[in-house]
């Protein structure tokens, strides 16, 4: 059984790749490896059986046989190999009477091995008892009276040498094996590296379209992925398209809802009866479930590909639109906006948060309003920003604070004498799991701190 | 003072044209944008209530046109959309305050009512003008702490001449502020408002405070006490 957090991520395919070719590569190199060395093993011990052969004929060319049968050595041998003592290669003729050896057998004891009848040849490989190549080779030789007598030559080689051929091959065998090994290895990294240059661009690609500066998959892809990029873009157009159909349709009940209710107000009476006011405040309630609970489905539609808003910009229109609202009240709107601050989230999100808080400053400070935003992380400006409006008006008691941030959690349950803006906000900063907090301001009044997580 | 109503939805149209000329405004009303630019650029309108998601041409678009034409009175816009996007939006374009839908008709009023005095340069609600103390929101008339009971037209006479002091106001521009484009108009009327205007906030005579200017019109002068 394996629980998810055993699970480990499956290997990169590029590694996957690389790790099957060199398993393959070095599997195949090592077997053609091995069937060279034997083929260059086999070819080298027929060239020394032959070469032995020729011994034997030397031998049994320098080799007289008296009348008797006695053997003699006639003539030097002309194979200097077989002069030298100790070079390696060692030879004896043996009849019924004697045996001659070559000169270059001078302290070496011949292994005992049968003889072989006249006609054969033996050949034998370096064994526990025997550490020479041997080739035996039997012979009847004729003598004058008739009779055959057997002579056997025996040739040994030591297999020192042919051991130093060997590695000496195999030396140069690895090594070319080896540097074809690292040729294909470095060949395949190249292919592969090509080969999955289109995934990697789809990959940022897909990066670009998360971080805005893209809207669709637009380059030219190889073949095989046009179905995935198609279905992708597809899926892209789809979520937008959803997105708006949504949006619009909440925005179009929010809309057709409203007029009807503002009917429903003018054409009160003025003088305010029981029933009136109970018409009154069910059209509260009925506006108040609009605004908030309306906008949080919206809110929880924000795009998770959203393209980043200037919060400078935003913050500098609301100033304006609100020193126009409020231009009877002289209001001193100041801005502490970090650089090139940038909210990625929803701009209508934004400019709601935004302008609720600073119509609530306006509304209830003396004159002076200031507002500051900043990244909560700069290393990452994508994971969201903190932002703080402030004025100098009477403040909000801390228990008030407790029960308007409250009722914006639970917007059925309302306080009354408190606007809709704050409970707006509070549905925005949980869908964007951020926070708010109202503390007491160095201007006077109340400072309410938002916090909006993008991340 | 002479309001332009451009709102689409005839129910609510009817009703707050109801209420703003209880209120003793005139009102122009139409529920088409292209008409309510036409009314705005042709018509001496003091102010202008514009809902934004109009048939023909939107709201803000029709603000926009205005503005670019050079039209000043002071704009309010009405939307069913409470979203800043779209208020700031309105804004932008040109408006001075919004009201989001559903609303209060008492708010409503006030917020016309701030409106018109911001514009006439009046921050208070309550102008006070020699003897006399009058409160915009109320619509009452004091004279030395004594209430003065004005009908809807001569208050509205008052009001306007309140709002221009010192200022040559002829029949023809009262009567375009105080009655709609569709109501029949006759200066001798006007004549006869100031006239019981007159009657009412100066029973002696003693004040003058409305002069005549004979084939030119009516100046307000600060009174001076006898």
């Amino acid at each position: 059984m394996s629980t998810p957090a055993e699970k480990r991520r499956p290997l990169s395919l590029r590694l996957r790749l690389v790790l099957l070719a060199a398993a393959v590569l070095a599997v195949s190199l090592g077997l053609v490896g091995l069937a060279l060395d034997t083929a260059f093993h086999k070819s080298s011990e027929a060239s020394l059986q032959a070469r032995m052969e020729s011994m034997v004929y030397l031998m049994l060319a320098a080799t007289e046989v008296q009348d008797d049968g006695t053997l003699l050595k006639q003539n030097e041998l002309s194979d200097p190999k077989l002069g030298q003592p100790g070079s390696g290669a060692y030879a004896r003729v043996e009849g019924l009477r004697n045996q001659w050896l070559s000169p270059s057998a001078i302290g070496i004891t011949f292994p005992k091995l049968t003889s072989v009848s006249a006609g054969d040849t033996k050949f034998a490989v370096p064994t526990t008892d025997n550490l020479w190549y041997s080739l035996q080779y039997g012979v009847a030789w004729e003598l004058p009276d008739g009779d055959l007598t057997a002579v056997n030559v025996l040739v040994l080689t030591d297999p020192q040498e042919l051991q130093q051929e060997l590695k000496a091959f195999r030396g140069g065998l690895s090594r070319s094996l080896g540097a074809a090994g690292v040729i294909l290895v470095l060949a395949q990294l190249l292919f592969l590296t090509l080969g999955l240059r289109p995934l990697r661009k789809i990959t940022e690609d897909i990066a670009g379209i998360e971080s805005g500066s893209l809207q669709q998959l637009n380059d030219s892809y190889p073949k095989e992925l046009e179905p995935m990029v198609r279905n992708l873009n597809h899926l892209l157009d789809t979520e937008k398209a959803n997105q708006s159909r949504y949006r619009n349709a909440l925005d179009s009940l929010a809309h057709s809802l409203k007029t009807p209710l503002s009917v429903i107000r003018a054409s009160l009476p003025v003088d305010t009866s029981a029933k009136a006011s109970a018409v009154e405040s069910s059209v509260d309630d009925m506006q108040h479930l609009i605004a908030t609970r309306l906008h949080r489905a919206a809110a929880s539609t924000r795009s998770t590909m959203a393209q980043g808003v200037d919060v400078k910009t935003q913050i500098d229109r609301l100033i304006n639109s609100l020193q126009r609202v409020y231009s009877h009240k002289l209001i001193q709107m100041d801005a502490n906006i970090e650089p090139e601050l940038v909210f990625y989230g929803e701009n209508r999100d934004l400019l709601e948060v935004l302008g609720n808080l600073l119509d609530n400053a306006c509304k209830y400070g003396d004159g002076q309003v200031r507002v500051s935003a900043n990244t909560i992380d700069a290393s990452d400006p994508r994971v969201g920003i903190s932002i703080e409006v402030e004025d100098n008006g009477p403040g909000i008691a801390e228990h008030a604070a407790e029960q308007l941030l409250q009722r914006g959690v639970r917007g059925d349950e309302r306080v009354e004498g408190s606007g809709l803006g704050l409970a707006i906000v509070v549905e925005i900063v949980n869908a964007y799991n951020g926070e708010i907090n109202i503390a007491q301001s160095a201007l006077g009044g109340a400072l309410v701190k938002v916090i909006l997580r993008t991340r | 003072m002479r309001i332009l109503l451009v709102e689409d939805d005839i129910s609510l149209q009817d009703s707050l044209a109801g209420i703003l000329r209880e209120a003793g405004y005139a009102i122009d009303v139409t529920g088409d944008g292209i008409e309510g630019l036409f009314f705005g650029e042709e018509y001496p309108i003091d102010l202008a209530i514009i809902d934004l998601g109009l048939p023909g041409m939107s709201g803000i678009e029709v603000i926009r046109k205005l503005r670019e034409g050079e039209r000043r009175f002071p704009i309010l816009i009405l939307t069913a959309r409470s979203e800043w996007q779209d208020k700031v939006e309105g804004l932008e374009s040109g408006a001075d305050d919004y009201l989001t839908k559903p609303f209060h008709p008492e708010e409503l009023k006030a917020r016309v009512a701030a409106l018109i005095r911001r514009s006439a340069g009046i921050s208070q609600p309550v102008i006070e003008f020699g003897p006399y103390k009058v409160d915009l929101s109320s619509q009452r008339v004091h004279h030395n702490q004594q209430e003065i009971d004005l009908t809807t037209y001569e208050y509205k006479v008052f009001e306007y001449l309140l709002m221009h002091p010192d200022e040559v106001v002829t029949k023809t521009v009262l009567s375009e502020h105080i009655y709609a484009e569709d109501a029949d108009r006759d200066s001798n009327v006007i004549e006869v408002f100031v006239g019981r205007l007159r009657r009412k906030i100066d029973p002696d005579g003693d004040l003058n405070p409305i002069e005549t200017l004979r084939g030119r019109g009516y100046r307000l002068n600060p009174p001076t006490p006898a």
